[in-house]
């Protein structure tokens, strides 16, 4: 490993790649190279640069994209590009810089200025990335604050969701309350949605710490296990839209009624569907669409296979190894972090299993398997054709 | 009319919070992150910001240092109305500031959830007159 500046250069003409590259290194930077703006975005994946010098007129993608693309993803956006190019006009600079570009020079260049600017950009680079790990830190550091308070973790993490909670209701009564003494119809609508939607989050919370304390027997019953999966995507529909999140049903046509434990299933699926969208929610790559996959298979071993995907943030190691352990939550405040740990115990409760699988940046796969019985074998383990 | 603008992540404060802005006699603006913030925040800018910290995407805590170090927007009052203790806020504003070496005011006020609504219309009405 070298601390070498890294410099991408970018140019369909061969000889001023060229002779950028030969000065560059003799100034010590370290540079790599691309002809055209389809393999200066893959470059800039696989290169990383600390810089870009970018050409605007290209073949397949030209610089003004180029340049569009990068500095709409957060992992890019901070990586100043140079751009070069002959185009001298006053509209075609402010062209460049509008898509993003931090800076223009006209070709034919005076190679000093060029290199006084390359080194100002890096320098401006370093200062911004150290400003951000900082940022990232801090953020890191209050959350901790507030968790480590003397009345320990679990209750601080819980007040902190109480708050919030509390606030909404507060409002929604004061609401009422105006409703009342101005007689505003509108008003009082408002007010009580308000105060049922943060009843609807503390029976939420208060299941999510009952069903943590206790042992639970499944209480088994007909039902159709698609149909709960269809339910739990309605429920949590309006929420994933306000994101733009899309839901997506993939449910296995051969899944007829079985004997289950519809309520527990339907925790599972719900706490799942609602880690998914949140998983969206707080990806940072908002050039994704984003989707929520709710999938139920029928195994042929009498299996039924519960899957939840999404294309979200996915998680880190740390993550991985804490997912399922009480009050791991990595929602700043506004999870309880019991959702995964009740999901297992139910699964493990009816014989069943969970597994995950997931990649940072990509997304996660949860996946549920419970014995299914079928109706007209109730009791029996096998199903019959 | 004036424009008041509410950043948070969570629905139910957005709408409480919108509807508390709207009777005071104001219109209200709302964001759910600090990009999303920012946004609106340059398109068109409001008479007051209120500001929750801790939210996906971009938090408060950011969105506070980039407001308050921009010259055409740093004179927007901004109300912080979080669970986060007000200390512990300061704090994480100080070690911003001297790591970017100017120095950030203090907010207009900062209101520690679940705070009385009649305490933020209070507010609005004494900041925005
Ligand atoms: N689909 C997912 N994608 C990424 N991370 C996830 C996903 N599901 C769960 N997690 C991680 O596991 C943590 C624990 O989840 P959970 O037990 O449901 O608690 P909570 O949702 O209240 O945080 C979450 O805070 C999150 O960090
Ligand atoms: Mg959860």
């Amino acid at each position: 490993m070298t601390n070498k500046a890294k410099i991408l250069i970018v140019d369909d003409n061969v000889d001023t790649v060229e002779l950028l590259t030969k000065r560059f290194h003799a100034e010590g930077y370290d540079t790599s190279e691309a002809y055209d703006g389809e393999q200066a975005l893959q470059q800039v994946v696989e290169y990383q640069p600390d810089i870009i010098l970018l050409d605007i007129m290209m073949p397949k993608i030209d610089g003004y994209e180029v340049s569009k693309r990068l500095k709409s993803y957060d992992n890019t956006k901070h990586i100043p590009i140079i751009m070069l190019s002959a185009k001298a006009r006053v509209p075609d600079k402010i062209k460049g810089l509008d898509l993003g570009a931090d800076d223009y020079i006209v070709k034919p260049f005076d190679y000093r200025e060029l290199s006084q600017r390359v080194k100002y950009w890096v320098t401006v680079k370093v200062e911004v990335e150290e400003r951000l790990t900082k940022i990232r830190q801090l953020e890191k550091e209050l959350i901790q604050s507030e968790r480590l308070a003397a009345v320990g973790q679990t209750v601080a993490s819980l007040a902190h969701y109480v708050k919030n909670i509390l606030f909404g209701l507060k409002g929604g009564v004061y609401l009422v309350d105006e409703a009342f003494k101005e007689n505003d119809t509108d008003s009082l609508k408002d007010g009580w949605d308000l105060v049922e939607s943060n009843m609807g989050r503390i029976s939420g919370l208060v299941l999510d710490l009952l069903e943590y304390s206790r042992e639970r027997k499944p209480e088994y019953e007909k039902c159709f296990p698609n149909e709960i999966a269809d339910d739990v995507c309605k429920l949590t529909q309006e929420s994933a839209k306000e994101y733009s999140i899309e839901i997506i049903k993939d449910f296995d046509p051969s899944m007829g009624e079985a004997v289950m434990d519809p309520k527990g299933i339907h925790r599972c699926l719900l706490n799942l569907v609602s880690n998914a969208i949140d998983a969206c929610i707080y990806d940072s790559n908002e050039e994704k669409k984003w989707v929520v996959r709710v999938k139920t298979i029928l195994e042929d071993d009498g299996m039924v296979r519960f899957e939840v995907s999404d294309n979200g943030c996915g998680m880190d190691e740390e993550t991985k190894k804490k997912l399922f352990t009480g009050f791991f939550t990595t929602k700043e405040g506004r999870g309880t972090g019991l959702g995964l740990l009740n999901t297992q115990k139910i699964a493990q409760e009816h014989g069943g299993t969970i597994t995950v699988n997931s990649q940072l940046g990509q997304g996660s796969t949860f996946t549920i398997r419970m014995p299914y019985r079928d109706v007209a074998t109730s009791g029996a383990t096998g199903k019959e054709d | 009319m004036k424009k008041v603008l509410i950043v948070d992540d969570d629905v139910d404060i957005r709408k409480v919070v919108s509807k508390l802005i709207e009777k005071s006699g104001y219109q209200a603006m709302e964001a759910k992150n600090g990009v999303e913030g920012m946004g609106k925040v340059r398109e068109d800018k409001p008479d007051l910001i209120i500001l929750d910290m801790l939210m996906p995407k971009e938090s408060g805590i950011r969105m506070y240092h980039e407001l308050k170090t921009e010259e055409s927007l740093k004179d927007i009052p901004v109300i912080v109305l979080s669970a986060i203790p007000k200390k512990s806020f300061l704090r994480s504003q100080k070690v911003l500031d001297e790591f970017a070496g100017q120095s950030v005011p203090e907010p207009e006020a900062y209101i520690e959830k679940p705070e009385e609504p009649e305490e933020l219309i209070a507010l609005m009405k004494k900041i925005l007159g």
